[in-house]
């Protein structure tokens, strides 16, 4: 692996992170829109952004107060949702789709049955994913289609 | 505003369970949640709670800081508790209107939210009394392993380095951008979350080019310094196994023994 690539995910992985401190009272827990979410529009730019959108969000969510198990499924959701961005990336409309489906669904049952949350497993689901919807659309988007503009950063 | 924000929720100290090898408490945390799971009665409980509260003790965190660090879970936490005790069915023990409380209800109410405390204390005991960069550490040896069948530990490894180390050079980079954006006349506070989202737009690509530019001048000085990744580097503090990571994971391979005895027996 060459080390640009390396220092690149790093990096993306630090921002991730920062966003999510910053931002933090919206940023975990089953209401969250987690706004360094518009970041998973990132493999779009350069591959480096699927372990670094993995990283982020492992170090992001080692503050978290959900603990490891959040860690663990966050992330493995992250990097799921990142490679499946990065394969669509012809499509720059498609590109956030694959977050907000890997997070409703992992993070939704995350919840459901490690930390036994008793509603609607569907409902619990919907509900994330709206919040995913919101950041990966309504920032993410925009981000994507503005970052074009500087695409010779991520050379 | 930044200042506020400490990064991680590492508690520092020098005790026994702050030195124990970052191996050995990644591995303790994981048996230990998994250990809550295998509890089916209150009994159960008592035996988890009483090993995390001497886990607790040894390390000299204080109990009010864990606790403190419960409270942005303690809406779930409460949320579930009520949840369960009025949608289970059962047995009525008080009924108001719609709103009826069961025997079975209570149970569940309190084994799940005893459980839910426990899994979160449990894994936050980890990050108390760890450094960041020990836990990275811990996690590159571990993955070792796996490096056969392609996981790419040192990297992942040196990523999450990386990562830590440019956190506070970054939060610094935003406050500063948020700053000059605002003396520009943004506004990142009014408005519905719509258009708060948006208004995000001008701080993020700003942070993006300065970070950029930051990862251009590491990767120069890095191959300048002939980094060649994991092979044959060695480190400044190397870990070893010591009397006390043999001592502890004894003492959890007994917890996990009580627990199953109980399971069995009771």
């Amino acid at each position: 692996m060459k080390t640009k690539f390396l220092i690149q995910a790093g990096i993306i992985a630090a921002i991730y992170a920062v966003l999510t401190i910053i931002l933090a009272p919206f940023s975990y827990g089953p209401m969250q829109i987690r706004v360094s979410e518009a970041l998973t529009i990132l493999p779009y730019f350069t591959p480096a952004a699927i372990p670094g959108l993995f990283i982020g969000c492992l170090v992001s969510n080692y503050i978290s107060p959900y603990g490891v198990i959040d860690m663990i499924c966050g992330s493995g959701a992250t990097l799921i949702a990142a490679a499946g961005s990065y394969m669509l990336r012809s499509k720059p409309v498609l590109v956030p789709l694959p977050p907000v489906v890997a997070n409703a669904v992992i993070i939704g049952l995350m919840l459901h049955y490690a930390y036994g949350v008793p509603m609607n497993l569907f409902l619990i689901m919907a509900w994330i994913g709206l919040g995913e919807l919101i950041a990966c659309y309504v920032i993410g988007y925009p981000l994507l289609r503005y970052l074009k503009k500087y695409k010779r950063i991520f050379e | 505003m930044i200042r506020d924000i400490t990064l991680g929720q590492y508690y520092p100290g020098d005790s026994w369970v702050h030195k124990l090898d970052p191996r050995t408490k990644i591995i303790g945390t994981f048996v230990y949640l998994i250990a809550l799971f295998l509890v089916k009665d209150f009994w159960g409980f008592l035996i988890a709670v009483t090993g995390i509260l001497m886990v607790v003790a040894i390390s000299r965190v204080p109990l009010s800081f864990i606790l403190k660090g419960l409270k942005p879970v303690f809406i779930i936490i409460l949320f579930t508790f009520f949840i369960n005790m009025f949608m289970t069915k059962g047995e009525v023990l008080i009924g108001w209107k719609f709103l009826v409380i069961t025997k079975e209800g209570l149970y569940n109410a309190f084994f799940m939210g005893i459980r839910l405390v426990l899994l979160i204390i449990g894994s936050s005991i980890l990050t108390l009394a760890t450094k960041p960069i020990k836990l990275t550490d811990g996690i590159e040896s571990l993955l070792g392993p796996l490096k056969k069948i392609g996981v790419p530990a040192h990297e992942l490894a040196m990523m999450m380095t990386i990562a830590l180390r440019f956190i506070p050079t970054l939060l610094e980079e935003t406050d500063k951008i948020m700053k000059a954006q605002m003396a520009r006349g943004a506004d990142f506070e009014s408005g519905n979350i719509f258009k708060r989202a948006k208004s995000l737009i001008p701080l993020l690509i700003p942070l993006f080019i300065s970070a950029f530019r930051i990862a251009q001048d590491l990767a120069m000085a890095m191959e300048a310094r002939c980094y060649s990744g994991g092979e044959n580097r060695t480190r400044m503090t190397a870990m070893t196994y010591e009397k006390r990571d043999i001592l502890a994971t004894l003492g959890l391979i007994a917890f996990v023994a009580t627990i199953l005895l109980e399971r069995i027996l009771i």
